[in-house]
């Protein structure tokens, strides 16, 4: 029993997503514990400096206590942050189900919801920018890539892993921020849907290569420097 | 100087340095105790083992370790200092105008000192980016957009009294200014390391330089973005060149975007001193090559030329330094290692 239950408590935490790198908190090492009573759980995470975006922070403790609710045998969850410069303010926000403008409602402004769709954005280029760069390195041409539907793309990656994993990121990021309809539908567009010309594709590239790189190098910079912070 | 192996000499300007006290008597919290061991895990992280230095002589160094770190052994032939008050966690200041105007008085033609203000410290404010001019000489100004005052933990460029401050340079001469837009301080607003309000001031304030520290990481493609629409918009190297050493192709990745969107003009060099060493920023940037598939990519190369104008020939027109001029000047003021 309680192998299962730390297998659906670890399982959930992968869903964790770190929302600035598109990392999850597992991969990314930032989970510090977790132990489960019965069905009270107790999940502790760290983060790679004291001066982490609180904001950002916020966001990581809320999905943990989101994703591990659930559960449906879960009926108590405490979420700690550690060595945090807004630690406290988190932790005791976050088991009293306070939103981040309710914590810190004298010191902040403007709309998380917001902030989260701009990193999901970054996120939906960066992951279509890495599936068609897999395209092209297949030797896909551009215009044919253009004009794919998901489910003609679903057959080209039939046998191909890595392809398939890629694939499957993109198409849940699709979800989250409403793109997906079907399967007839093109495959790349921009974030508003619309279909990228052929003339324009390359500058495209260029354009969407700059945010998977700097949301990369976000991702070793963090990893690394947690690795410095904790001697792991 | 750094000379190369075929004799070509570099000037050399590093254009982000600190003389810093964080040590315990200094400290007044424990954000001060955590701000430098912040600091300190840069560092580590980033650096060759020889240069990662303890944390006692990390928190506070002496003014004899600087000079001879920047200019006997550091190739460095000016350098300017980038003030960072910290008034929040540090009782006399982290690295104020008036400790680093120690340095520049014994050695005048090394350094470029600047000011630094805050708009949150209203009319007073204005008055001491006055006094500074007047007592200093400042030709720019560091500016931390996240520093916390109180409660409040960070303002916008594009706040009112921010303009105030900007005409204020512009009537005093100030023409330089340096932004911190990276990690460590993080404000409490949305993003933290949103640059659009460099985007909004650049455009309104065309005849004053702005230097964003860090090339806008962790924002790279926003940083870029805004460089590209607007010419007055630099990008310093500091954090982004220690790459060059733990990870050198993410450094190729990251320095030919910036070369493709910027140009090699509008780049500058700087050690972020004492979280790096120039020593060996220097000896491996000089040494380092893009990768032949990253080069076609981007159709750009980081040649000798490029190099020469990032170390020192690209800065010292912001700060209108004749660098022919100062070769001569330094002539006489050799150090002795």
């Amino acid at each position: 029993m309680l192998s299962t239950s730390i297998k659906e408590v670890m399982d959930k935490l992968n869903d964790v997503m770190d929302p600035e790198l598109d990392q999850s908190l597992v991969e990314l090492g930032f989970i510090d514990d977790v132990k489960i009573e019965g069905a009270e759980i107790y999940i502790s995470f760290r983060l790679p400096t004291y001066w982490c975006s609180p904001n950002f922070a916020y966001m990581m403790a809320n999905d943990i206590y989101e994703k591990v609710s659930e559960l449906s045998w879960v009926t108590k969850i405490k979420v700690e942050l550690k060595d945090h410069s807004f630690a406290r303010e988190i932790n005791q926000g976050i088991s009293n189900r306070k939103t981040f403008e309710e914590i810190f409602s004298n010191i902040s402004g403007g709309n998380l919801d917001q902030l989260r769709k701009t990193f999901k954005i970054k996120a939906f280029y960066s992951r279509q920018e890495k599936l068609i760069q897999h395209l092209l390195s297949k030797g896909i041409t551009e215009s044919k890539l253009l004009s794919l539907t998901l489910l003609e793309l679903e057959i080209i990656l039939n046998d191909d892993l890595k392809g398939k994993t890629l694939k499957n990121r993109y198409i849940c990021i699709l979800k989250e921020l409403g793109l997906y309809k079907d399967e007839q539908q093109l495959a790349f567009t921009d974030e508003n849907g619309t279909p990228i010309e052929l003339d324009s594709f390359k500058n495209y590239l260029l354009q969407i290569r700059r945010t998977r790189l700097s949301m990369e190098f976000n991702g070793f910079y963090c990893r690394s420097l947690l690795i410095t912070r904790y001697n792991i | 100087m750094y000379v190369t192996k075929d004799g070509q000499e570099i000037f050399v300007i590093d254009s982000h340095i600190h003389y810093w006290d964080a040590s315990p008597d200094n400290q007044l919290n424990i954000h001060g105790k955590e701000f430098i061991d912040c600091f300190h895990d840069y560092q580590k992280h980033l650096s060759p083992k020889e240069y990662i230095w303890p944390i006692e002589k990390f928190m506070k160094y002496d003014k004899e370790t600087l000079v001879n770190d920047l200019f006997v052994i550091g190739y460095v032939d000016m350098a300017i200092f980038q003030p960072t008050y910290l008034t929040d966690f540090y009782k006399n200041g982290f690295n104020t105008v008036e400790r680093n105007a120690e340095l520049v008085k014994e050695y005048p033609h090394r350094f470029i000192l600047n000011g630094s203000f805050d708009p949150r410290d209203g009319e007073r404010g204005l008055e001491y980016l006055e006094y500074q001019v007047e007592t200093y000489g400042i030709k720019g100004v560091k500016l931390y957009t996240a520093e916390w005052r109180g409660d409040s933990k960070g303002y916008k460029l594009n706040d009112p009294m921010c303009y105030r401050y900007f005409e204020k340079c512009q009537e005093l001469g100030i023409k330089n200014i340096h932004i911190h837009k990276g990690p460590t301080i993080t404000p409490l607003n949305m993003d933290a390391f949103d640059v659009r309000d460099v985007d909004e001031v650049a455009s309104t304030f065309k005849d004053l330089n702005f230097i964003v520290e860090h090339v806008g990481l962790p924002r790279l493609e926003d940083f870029c973005w805004i460089a590209t629409q607007e010419p007055n918009v630099y990008g310093g190297l500091a954090v982004a060149l220690p790459f060059v050493y733990a990870r050198p192709r993410y450094f190729a990745k990251i320095i030919s975007e910036l070369l493709f969107w910027l140009d090699e003009n509008r780049l500058f060099f700087g050690s972020d001193y004492a979280i790096w060493h120039p020593k060996w920023l220097i000896e491996k940037f000089i040494e380092f090559e893009l990768p032949e598939d990253i080069k076609a990519e981007t159709g750009v190369d980081l040649t000798i030329e490029v190099k020469k104008k990032i170390l020192g020939e690209n800065i010292a027109k912001l700060y209108d330094i004749d660098i022919e001029e100062q070769k001569k000047k330094l002539r006489n003021n050799v150090f002795i290692g």
